[in-house]
């Protein structure tokens, strides 16, 4: 199964031709020939998420070190390729998440509140504190829940779309990870599964060059992430994950062709993981600083400002008073989100199973009934 | 009223719960057209075709990672373990997902999934087709465990499993699956999850077994019944949650009890047993509550008959037990 | 440094624990240095302690009765009078200023506990230098202790859940009921038995052995009195347990003819008295034992059963059994083979007035190799002496009688004694202690042979 766009499958040292799809050309122009030609308003939607997605980003940083919240795990410098292919998703379309995708949550359409609220952990958390931070959940807006553990979305995947298919329903179901979880048993089995059952399944890596302090030279010896496709009989491409409208155009490529009956598509969205891996990370003790700065030249969200300022669509003072009207909205939402209680002690035996075995009332009365910590943390 | 197997109860039930519930379906290695390795989906492929019926790749992560995903959508998929000593790839799935699911998403999802895998030695396994994992996911917290002894109650738990919202282990003993023949109604039945069964009553000690042990124990029952020992069997059916009202009631009765089970007896769910006898039951005890378990070793191949808890060795752990004096 | 904590010390040779038998001061009473303050019971001994600082009595960790673990604190002095309260004070350790990247799992402040930890108290942590010293460990539960109720009978009954349970519900005392069980249990039985006014069973059974008895079922509780069962008492009691439960006892009786003794004893007590003693016979019986185990060293050993050895003890002592006001005592006459005559009877006497006045110590108080027991006056026909643990044999002397004695064919009246001797069987054979038996009988009846050994 080939599409047109996608240039991989095998890239070898021989021939370096790297079969990148990119849109957004250095001078803000865009290039004609893979334009997804998306009207104004959207690609100003698209602008405004990543610009949103980066205000909360710093802000929650900010956050955790000023110990309000115990942790975070950012996107900073890759909103295109979390928002391209988020917006690249039919709104039927499934997300399953790693870890790093709240901006995807929020585009769509999860309050910014019960976002704040989970980062709080506290009583109007959906997962009632059960979680740590930027582990959250939207069932209804077709997004799975985070797990730490690396790759387990990826087989879980399969089976939601497997089960789309089963039931005679248009959905394709993406799913986020890393490079480095191409290391991990799921993501082998995964793809083997899929490719085996056809699953209208969109892998898409985040190749954003780290895992923690392992560089992606060190997570496989092959030259791309895509070419990893070939194997399971799943045509892999590369994107600009850079490139908020490239990602978007391959991306809804792909979930047209995928729902189309086309089986899977695995997709390297080429990026770079500007901050450390979450805010427990220093990322100075692995790398020269000088890398970062040449990735900041290639920032996503400058070089769709490059282009809509180019356009006319987009200035300066539009541009602060978008960010003010998020830091407000933000602000408020932290405010509340402080206020809140914590969540009931008796939920904390709540959603192990559907109902309360005798054994969970038992603890539960137990621990209702017993001492309180020394301490709250 | 036919006769079945625990095998072929097993399949009455996927069949009738598959022929009523479109939303049922069957994976793992070689469940499709040969029917599993031990014949147990025999005739569900064809019945039901290769989408219902799923000859998956051989990777058991991929099975159970794949289920859950099916589970997570709404379907109430039933994975199989070609056998439990397999499982361990899928560890993490069970145990960090699939265990985990409704909890960490705030109940928005479920995994309503019945893990089918047989269970237990005594089949000339060795060390990798007769082990007995069950405390490993007991311990795990979002999972329901479930060990039938005989066909009659493996079709109806099995139908409760599948329709229970949440996930079910469900360990098939093996070396029952055709070992005991039984009448089992072809038509649906269910059995309560959490109910335990008092086997066999008597008043002098409580035995509680489960799988293929519970014949061990029922026989020496039956063999301390000559020296007039009057032994209370209990098949505990599901391991989790634990019917500890139907374990307290006859350890109340007889003050002494003795636990039988084929897993190694560090960390075996009889230590949680003999836990929950001593914190509920402490003032009628009137004997050392007493394991009988397999060693603590790999499962052996050639010496299994010496490694497993068998009639030999409970007999007597409770003839001793019974006749402690108070 | 207000306070100062007594710790219970070794207070004779490898002592282990002390029972506390009195205390001699209370909580608040003003002691000098060295005024008695309490009376431990060990083992070997009992001794009293006295105050170690000058101070006010602060703490009384013990009760009566009670048992202390030498190195226990069993008591403490305010020294001055500014008592504090013992628990560790932790000084305000300085706070991180401003925040700092934490990492998941990173706990900033230190762990409740872990200044049990003294050496690795700060190791990671950024604490800057000189930080505060870890509290010491917190001290033992010192309330704990000191309210223990006093246990009159110290180790508690066996019983299963279900038998004790009965017993509360029939209010019976499980400690005043007599275990009739294997390994010492008190039974569903024994309690019914009991609350029904049965008998209770007779017989402890042998594994119940290190546990001291069960006391007798109240009759009539009008007319009983009941005083604890403490000090040497209970320490006889228990070691004449062990004893019996160890040692298989057989016992050998024959009668020694003292005539030729008494005409000696008479020939020379004007010149013991000359030197100030009062010679009796017991010296040279003395001596006939330390000959006859000279020649039969097996009846000078004593086996250790932790290293299945037996120990042949290349000396002498020789215990002297003392009944006292306060029960059965074993002083020991040390090296008696390397003493005179004269030189034992002065060291018996001595030996023997301290034992009644209570003040001797624990090192004359044990490490006999062999016991001699005055059976005195009212010492019966024969008796059945129980060896003194860990010795494997007992000499129990009978009061000398005139007795019809055949002596050349003739009737005639002489000074006839008699001697039970217990041995443990395990170690002695029977020819052996026979033997032994008449070594013994055959210095005191020539008793003119002991000059022929005198060393």
């Amino acid at each position: 199964m080939q599409t047109e766009h996608q240039v991989v499958p095998i890239r070898t040292p021989d021939n370096d031709s790297d079969g990148v799809t990119s849109v957004i050309r250095p001078d803000g122009s865009l290039n004609p020939e893979t334009d997804p030609k998306l009207p104004l308003e959207t690609v100003l939607d698209l602008y405004r998420s990543m610009v949103r997605t980066r205000v909360i980003d710093t802000q929650l940083v900010r956050l955790q070190r000023q110990g309000r919240i115990g942790f975070h795990i950012g996107s900073l410098g890759e909103e295109a390729c979390i928002l391209g292919s988020a917006a690249a998703m039919r709104p039927n379309d499934w997300i399953m998440p790693c870890y790093r995708e709240f901006g995807a949550l929020l585009y769509r359409g999860f309050p910014l509140q019960a976002y704040l609220d989970n980062m709080y952990g506290n009583a109007d958390d959906i997962v009632m504190g059960r979680q740590m931070p930027d582990h959250y959940t939207g069932k209804a807006y077709r997004f799975g829940s985070v797990s730490s553990p690396i790759g387990t979305q990826i087989t879980q995947a399969v089976g939601i779309a497997w089960a789309a298919r089963y039931k005679g329903n248009d959905e394709v179901v993406s799913v986020y990870f890393g490079e480095g979880a191409t290391s991990s048993n799921e993501f082998h089995t995964g793809l083997n599964f899929a490719g085996v059952m056809k699953a209208p399944v969109i892998f898409l890596c985040r190749n954003n060059r780290w895992a923690i302090s392992v560089p992606s030279e060190k997570q496989t010896a092959s030259v791309t992430f895509a070419e990893k496709g070939v194997a399971y009989g799943i045509p892999g491409v590369r994107v600009d994950g850079n490139d908020i409208l490239a990602t978007w155009k391959v991306v809804r490529e792909c979930v047209e062709k995928s729902a189309a009956g086309a089986g899977p598509f695995l997709i390297e969205m080429l990026t770079y993981r500007v901050g450390g891996h979450s805010t427990s990370d220093d990322p100075r003790a692995y790398r020269v600083q000088d890398e970062v700065e040449q990735w900041r030249r290639t920032d996503p969200i400058q070089r769709m400002r490059t282009h809509l300022e180019g356009r006319g669509a987009w200035d300066e003072a539009r541009d602060e008073a978008y960010k003010q009207e998020v830091e407000t909205e933000l602000k408020a939402c932290i405010t509340a989100a402080e206020n809140k209680p914590k969540p009931e002690l008796g939920t904390m035996f709540d959603d192990v199973f559907q109902h309360r075995p005798w054994h969970l009332e038992e603890q539960c009365e137990a621990l209702l009934a017993g001492p309180r910590p020394k301490s709250e943390h | 009223m036919p006769q079945m197997n625990l095998v072929q109860a097993i399949n009455s039930a996927l069949a009738s719960e598959m022929r009523a519930d479109p939303d049922v379906v069957v994976l793992g290695e070689d469940v499709g057209k040969v029917g599993g390795v031990f014949r147990v989906t025999q005739g569900l492929y064809d019945e039901f075709g290769e989408d219902r019926v799923i000859d998956t790749p051989l990777a058991e992560g991929g099975i159970i990672g794949a289920a859950l995903g099916m589970a997570l959508y709404g379907l109430r998929p039933v994975p199989e373990i070609q056998f439990s000593d397999f499982i361990f790839p899928a560890f993490d799935q069970i145990v960090s997902e699939v265990a985990k699911y409704r909890y960490r998403s705030g109940g928005e999802y479920t995994a309503p999934m019945v893990i089918r895998t047989p269970v237990g030695g005594g089949i000339r396994g060795g060390h990798y087709h007769s082990q007995s994992p069950e405390s490993l996911f007991i311990h795990t917290a979002g999972l329901k465990v479930v060990c039938p002894s005989n066909p009659y109650d493996a079709k109806g738990l099995l139908l409760s499993a599948i329709r229970d919202d949440d996930p079910v282990m469900f360990f098939e003993p093996k070396r029952v699956y055709r070992a005991v023949k039984m009448e089992v109604p072809e038509e649906e039945y269910t059995l309560p999850i959490g109910k335990a069964k008092v086997v066999r009553e008597g008043e002098d000690v409580t035995v509680i077994a489960w799988g293929a042990m519970l014949f061990e124990a029922l026989a020496s029952a039956e063999e301390i019944g000559g020296e007039g020992v009057r032994a209370e069997v209990i098949d505990l059916r599901t391991l989790w949650p634990v019917d500890i009202d139907t374990i307290v009631e006859s350890v109340k009765k007889t003050g002494r009890v003795v636990i039988v089970h084929e897993a190694p007896k560090a960390c075996g769910f009889g230590a949680e047993l003999l836990s929950m006898v001593v914190e509920k039951c402490f003032v009628h005890l009137e004997a050392p509550p007493v394991r009988v378990t397999g060693w603590d070793t790999p499962f052996p191949y050639t010496l299994e008959m010496e490694y497993l808890p068998l009639q030999h060795r409970i007999t007597p752990a409770l003839l001793e037990t019974a006749r402690y004096v108070p | 440094m207000a306070n100062f904590e007594f710790r219970l010390p070794d207070i004779g040779e490898g002592v282990s624990e002390g029972e506390i038998v009195e205390w001699l001061v209370a909580v608040g009473d003003v002691v000098a240095e060295d005024d008695p303050m309490v009376e431990v019971m060990t083992d070997k001994a009992t001794v009293t302690i006295g105050a170690p600082r000058a101070g006010t009595i602060h703490d009384l960790r013990f009760g009566v009765g009670a048992v202390a673990l030498v190195g226990q604190v069993i008591v403490v002095i305010d020294q001055d009078g500014t008592a504090e309260p013992v628990e560790a004070k932790s000084p305000e350790g300085k706070k991180d200023e401003g925040p700092a990247a934490t990492a998941v799992g990173d706990i900033k402040d230190g762990l409740p506990g872990s200044n049990y930890f003294e050496s690795g108290a700060n190791g990671g942590a950024k604490g800057g230098s000189g930080g505060p010293a870890p509290a010491k460990a917190p001290k033992a539960a010192s309330s704990a202790s000191a309210s223990r109720p006093i246990d009159f009978f110290q180790a508690k009954p066996l019983a299963t859940p279900a038998t004790r349970k009965l017993a509360r519900d029939l209010g019976v005392d499980l400690r005043r009921v007599a275990p009739s069980g294997p390994s010492g249990r008190t039974t569903r039985d024994d309690v019914r038995g009991f609350a029904e006014g049965a008998p209770t069973a007779p017989h402890p059974s042998p594994a119940a052995s290190t546990r001291p008895a069960a006391p007798i079922a109240v009759d009539d509780a009008s007319r009983e009195t009941r005083t604890p069962f403490v000090g040497i008492r209970r320490k006889i009691a228990q070691r004449m347990q062990t004893t019996k439960n160890t040692a298989a006892h057989f016992t050998f009786v024959e009668e020694c003819h003292c005539d030729p003794l008494m005409a000696l004893r008479g020939r020379l007590k004007p010149a013991a008295e000359e030197a100030g003693v009062k010679l009796s016979y017991l010296p040279f019986i003395v001596k006939a034992v330390v000959g006859a185990l000279k020649k039969h060293p097996v009846l000078n050993t004593a086996l250790d059963e932790s290293s299945n050895e037996l120990v042949y003890r290349n000396y002498f002592h020789i215990g002297i059994a003392a009944a006292t006001p306060a029960g059965l005592m074993v002083p020991v006459v040390r090296d008696a083979d390397q003493r005179s005559i004269l030189d034992i009877a002065r060291e018996i006497d001595r030996l023997g007035e301290g034992a009644r006045a209570g003040t001797l110590s624990a090192d004359e108080l044990s490490g006999s190799t062999f016991t001699i027991t005055s059976l005195g006056r009212q010492g019966g026909l024969f008796a059945t002496p129980i060896l003194n643990h860990p010795e494997v044999g007992i000499l129990g002397v009978h009061q000398m009688k005139e007795k019809p004695v055949v002596r050349d064919g003739q009737i005639v009246i002489g000074n006839v004694m008699l001697l039970s001797l217990s041995f443990d069987h395990r170690i002695v054979d029977g020819h052996v202690g026979a033997a032994f038996a008449y070594d013994i009988i055959r210095y005191l009846e020539e008793p003119d042979r002991l000059f022929l050994e005198m060393v």
